[in-house]
């Protein structure tokens, strides 16, 4: 009861803190904390629940953001379709890439998602004929659709704050879903060891590809929205290392394995990331960088895990990942 | 007709043969030791019979089925659970959360699951550790949560691989208690132990293998009589000393 009354005044304040604070950069800010949240939790699925940790995700998110935008460009459909499409067609190039990558374990995986996550990028930026190459794809006018009657501002950020709001809830919700069913507690066996995982009975390489899956689904929705928003994708932009990296800080920070998690990690570095943006170009990397290695030393469990270990919800003493500790 | 049958089982490792030709059943209801020297291949018949490695030749066929060639988690689901000799826990959780992964092999609602792993933790005498972390257990009791968890895949048959290494006399006393009531609540136990004294008081068979082929199957109060097992153990000399 009390949970479903914290979740309803969440969901509340989600829907009117763009009507409160309109400012047009905080109102962005809100986006981009909230297109984090989801990319920080499909990495949390994947490398914070299996253990298996991947520094290729930018792979699903540019593949999600260029299929929307082609979409739209060249098909003309809708780009709010071609956000589903986006999840759809990463969880398609996710299959392959588990098939050659699941093959190897623990820091292998890790150096071949890397490299995976290179080859899509260069694909992206020779295949001229599909994503027109460096000079990347641009949105010049979304169409005009009316919602409940009212024409759709897109030049007001607000439409945009409430797809993504929608996506973010969305990827929450998936998480906690696989928190408390059976798939979560496969994924933390097969985390902690995969031959025992086997002998009692779970099919470890399913249970990693339907991780993968729908892990690869919520980033390449995250990089259609992304396309959607920004209306413009280049192979730098979207397929980027740098990309990939920070969604493993965000996940690392906020909190490995916990649903909330990813949306504490977005809050607090996007904050503070695109705070200082403005005055240094890629230094809010130096930030993340900086809270990763704190929470690494004194908050292995990230601030979320911190926060529910104070109030008594997560165990005492045993970090709930890292190999290290 | 046994309820589990190895025939003509073969693996070599290059150009080494770990198991040849091992055949042996094991019958419904009976706790089977399986003993030999050290490297004699009695974890190697282990992991081919559980799936985790394949035999170049051979069949293991579980009521009337040959499971050859499956996957470790498909032969856990028709019923064979395995223990291992190093003890794998998931380390970073608790017991309870141990066994339940372990249940919801046969149940996928977590409550049952819980209720399930919870009874087996009190079947093996661990239900007051059940929310400790399995990295905070002493061998002993690691070693029986390796016996839980396995017991949780509700299996027919349930491979124990040593579970006795490692412990001081008065838990081998007690593991012995926990093996033979296993079998009573309906399981068939095929057990490799080095202890022999604990095999010899609970098994209703023993399987010798030597150097990877077997060679003796009969009751263990002949065991330790067989001259040929003798011989495996302590080398010719000894035979002879017996002899004399």
């Amino acid at each position: 009861m009390k949970q479903v009354l914290v979740l309803i005044l969440g969901l509340f304040l989600l829907a009117i803190v763009p009507l409160v604070f309109p400012s047009p950069f905080f109102v962005h800010l809100m986006i981009m904390v909230l297109m984090w949240t989801v990319l920080g939790a499909a990495w949390n699925i994947l490398g914070g629940f299996g253990g298996q940790v991947s520094f290729g995700h930018a792979t699903f998110l540019g593949v999600g953001a260029y299929t929307t935008m082609i979409l739209y460009l060249k098909l003309g459909i809708a780009p709010w379709f071609g956000i589903v499409a986006g999840g759809l067609v990463a969880v398609v190039i996710s299959l392959p890439i588990g098939f050659i990558c699941f093959r190897l374990r623990g820091p292998y995986f890790s150096l071949s998602t890397l490299a995976v996550a290179e080859i899509v990028r260069l694909v992206a930026l020779n295949w001229e004929s599909l994503t027109n190459g460096p000079v990347g794809l641009l949105i010049t006018t979304l169409p005009a659709i009316t919602f409940w009657g009212k024409p759709i501002n897109w030049e007001s950020k607000l439409p945009f704050y409430y797809i993504i709001a929608i996506i973010a809830v969305g990827a929450l919700a998936a998480t906690y879903i696989v928190a408390r069913t059976r798939i979560g507690a496969y994924l933390l066996a097969l985390r902690e060891d995969i031959e025992s995982a086997e002998s009692i009975g779970i099919n470890t390489v399913r249970a990693r590809v339907i991780a993968l899956g729908l892990s690869a689904f919520l980033a390449g929705a995250a990089g259609g929205f992304y396309a959607l928003y920004l209306r413009y994708v280049d192979p730098d932009a979207v397929f980027s290392i740098g990309l990939s990296v920070e969604m493993v800080f965000i996940a690392v920070v906020g909190g490995l394995a916990t649903v909330g998690g990813p949306l504490i990690g977005a809050v607090f570095l996007v904050t503070l990331g695109e705070t200082f943006r403005e005055h240094f170009l890629t230094g809010h990397l130096i930030f993340y960088g900086f809270f990763m290695m704190l929470a690494i030393r004194y908050m292995p469990d990230g601030f979320w895990g911190r926060f529910l270990f104070l109030v008594g919800k997560l165990r005492p003493g045993k970090g709930m990942n890292h190999g290290a500790s | 007709m046994a309820l589990l049958e190895v025939e003509g089982l073969t693996k070599a490792f290059g150009g080494l043969r770990a198991i040849s030709d091992l055949s042996f059943q094991v019958n419904e209801g009976e706790i089977l030791g399986l003993i030999g020297p050290n490297g004699a291949g009695k974890t190697t018949a282990f992991s081919l019979i559980a799936g985790f490695i394949r035999p170049n030749s051979g069949k293991v066929v579980l009521e009337g089925k040959d499971i050859v060639g499956l996957k470790p988690y498909a032969i856990t689901r028709k019923g064979i659970a395995r223990t291992f000799q190093i003890v794998k826990p998931f380390r970073k959780l608790t017991v309870l959360e141990n066994v339940t992964l372990a249940a919801f092999l046969r149940c996928a609602a977590r409550r049952q699951a819980e209720h399930e792993a919870y009874a087996v933790l009190e079947r093996v005498g661990l239900e007051t550790k059940a929310f400790a972390f399995a990295s905070d257990l002493t061998l002993s009791e690691q070693k029986r949560l390796e016996i839980a968890r396995a017991l949780a895949t509700k299996p027919k048959v349930l491979l124990l691989d040593e579970p006795m290494g490692g412990l001081n006399p008065t838990e081998v006393e007690h593991a012995s208690e926990l093996v033979r009531a296993i079998c009573e609540g309906g399981c068939t136990i095929v057990w490799v132990e080095h202890v022999l004294k604990a095999i010899m008081n609970v098994c209703h068979r023993v399987v010798v293998i030597h150097h990877g082929e077997k060679i003796a199957d009969m009751p263990p109060d002949q065991v330790v009589n067989n001259p040929v097992v003798i011989e495996a153990y302590l080398g010719k000399k000894a035979r002879d000393y017996a002899d004399h």
